[in-house]
């Protein structure tokens, strides 16, 4: 320890340097992470909250489920006659609205049966249990966006009137702000012909985006349900997919992680390689003057995991200002577990990197130091 | 105490190209004397350092210390044996870049495996005894080729090393500070009672050594002379 620490304080420059490098790269990370799990949450954040195990959508529906499926009564009623479990009706919809201050904003809407188990638990104003028709529970998020419980909203081209009697949680789906209305107005929502007149309106059919499901079937297996009512049930984590854009964005934000993994270990590996071929008649003199090599090991490691942890925790620190920084501007979102696993695997990819330069500093040929080589 | 090398063979190379250095070598060393070995490039002073101190293994024959056989232990007892019983002061490259004059003492106390803060004001008083009291201070960069050999002498002592192993120490050092360091060894290796052993080209040395033994003579019958630098 004394002479690792020796070594950084007389290299001190050098070891800055490739600390402000580790720190970059570890701030790096942090905000990638941020973005990947505040775009996730963005994204998904209702579906995460939906007190469901799995979903279940028209077998056409490939992919975009929530947007291309479509179920009727009847396969409702079918499932809630076989599955063993509870079961509900929910619709999913990407709408705009204007409400009567004059706030524009997107919404997506949920349509669930009022006292089912997908019924919105709010903390403020009133749930949709016993509400008239016309009512909706808003996300907190759309109350950023300046709606207000109280507050009217009328769906853009259609003209279907809401008022707004609760609010809930920051929720959304498709980075947008979920407001939960009754089934039966979601149906209205979802299958009105925008600017038609109201004498002019057809009949509403009675369908849905997908069933719920409570718990997994205790009845029939899913499996058999699926093939005999042309279904498709899929877990809720497996329904993520399902929602628009999640995948793509995982995969670009994973990626750009993976990366960034592949990135940090190569640079703390590259500085201290040639930090070990610089040292190396230093390292010849400390073991001509009877340094193990294990000394000689747990020196360099030392050292690297000085720079390394340091490093890493100083970008820790930086991704979360970033992310205070940020605020509610954009989908960012970086829990202290997420930042502490993240900075952990920089902090071990960076170590690993280190582990490239060790057989170099075990091979420092203390015999180099006599005659005239140096 | 003394050193004595007996029926040492060195080689280096492969068999279709060996080179022989020392075949069946035997000299002995004596405590509390400054020996300088004496002789062309190529004669093999340092091979023979290099064999005494434990960083080369000869292909036969005994290297004893203190009765102990360096050639037959293992590398990490031969380590052992170079940071307890053993001082090196090179050539050139003797110090630790960035460290200065009294840390470069502690590092041969961290090494050996004590605490090195406690060991700061003996390192401080070494340092003065080779008339470094004013650079405790000095990095290697901030101290001229004798006074960074005097730092290396003084580090190679420190631990009082039963044997002492210097590779022309004033190859690197101005003619006016080559004798006063020379002078400097031979007391050392008075007071201090080890053995010391010198390779040199300079006079200067050899003047102010006990002993001279000619390279050329000891290694008389053997294959062919050392490469370079071994």
């Amino acid at each position: 320890m004394f002479l690792a620490l020796l070594e950084l304080r007389a290299a001190r420059g050098r070891f800055l340097l490739m600390g402000s490098v580790v720190v970059l790269v570890a701030a790096l990370v942090g905000i990638v992470s941020g973005f990947t799990t505040g775009l996730g949450d963005d994204t998904v954040s209702a579906l995460r909250r939906l007190p469901a195990s799995q979903l279940v959508f028209s077998s056409d529906a490939k992919s975009d489920q929530f947007a291309r499926s479509l179920l009727d009564e009847k396969t409702a009623a079918a499932w809630s006659a076989e599955a063993g479990t509870e079961t509900t009706p929910l619709g999913v919809s990407i709408t705009r609205g204007t409400t009567n201050r004059g706030a524009e904003v997107d919404l997506a809407a949920f349509g669930v049966e009022p006292g089912s188990f997908l019924a919105p638990s709010v903390t403020e104003g009133d749930g949709l249990s016993g509400a008239a028709a016309d009512s909706m529970v808003m996300s907190a998020k759309l109350a950023d966006e300046g709606v207000r419980v109280g507050d009217t909203l009328v769906i853009d081209r259609l003209g279907i009137e809401l008022r707004v009697v609760g609010r809930t949680e920051r929720s959304s789906y498709g980075h947008v702000p979920v407001a939960c209305v009754p089934l039966k107005t979601w149906q209205r929502i979802r299958f009105s012909t925008p600017g038609a007149p109201a004498s002019r309106t057809t009949a509403i059919p009675g369908q849905f985006s997908a069933l719920a499901l409570r718990t997994a079937p205790d009845g029939a297996s899913a499996a058999d349900l699926d093939a005999r009512y042309s279904t498709t049930t899929l877990s809720k984590e497996k329904a993520y997919e399902a929602a628009p854009g999640y995948t793509g964005e995982r995969l670009t934000m994973n990626s750009i992680q993976v990366f960034l993994y592949l990135i940090a270990p190569l640079v703390v590996g590259a500085f201290f390689s040639v930090w070990t071929v610089q040292r190396r008649p230093e390292l010849a003199l400390l073991r001509a003057m009877g340094a193990s090599r294990r000394r000689l090991l747990a020196h360099t490691v030392l050292q690297a995991a000085l720079v390394v942890v340091l490093g890493t925790a100083a970008g820790a620190v930086l991704a979360g200002a970033v992310g205070l920084l940020v605020g509610e501007q954009v989908p960012f979102s970086l829990p202290a577990s997420t930042l502490t696993a993240t900075m952990c695997t920089v902090a071990a990819v960076g170590l690993a990197g280190t582990a490239l330069t060790l057989r170099r500093v075990t091979r420092a040929d203390p015999l180099t130091m006599l005659g005239a080589n140096r | 105490m003394s050193l004595e090398l007996t029926g040492v063979t060195v080689t280096f190379g492969r068999t279709d190209a060996r080179t022989t250095v020392f075949d069946g070598l035997d000299v002995t060393f004596e405590p509390g004397r400054m020996t300088a070995l004496a002789g062309p490039s190529g004669s093999g002073k340092s091979t023979l350092l290099a064999v005494a101190g434990a960083l080369l293994r000869p292909a036969s024959g005994q290297v004893l210390l203190d009765g102990e056989d360096l050639a037959a232990l293992t590398d990490a007892r031969r380590a052992r044996a170079r940071r307890e019983r053993i001082g090196y002061m090179f050539q050139s490259g003797n110090l630790l870049s960035g460290l200065t004059a009294t840390d470069q003492l502690l590092a041969a106390v961290y090494i050996s495996g004590a605490r090195p803060r406690a060991h700061r004001s003996r390192a401080e008083e070494a340092l003065t005894r080779v008339g470094l009291g004013h650079r405790l201070r000095h990095r290697p960069e901030q101290l001229s080729g004798g006074e960074r050999q005097r730092v290396a002498l003084a580090r190679a002592l420190f631990l009082e090393p039963k044997l002492l192993l210097i590779d022309e120490p004033t190859a690197a050092v101005d003619r006016s500070q080559a004798g006063d360091l020379a002078t400097l060894l031979a007391e050392r290796a008075h007071q201090d009672n080890c053995v010391m052993v010198v390779a040199t080209h300079d006079p200067a040395v050899a003047e102010a050594a006990d002993r001279v033994v000619d390279m050329t003579a000891l290694t008389a019958g053997a294959a062919s002379a050392a490469p370079a630098g071994r």
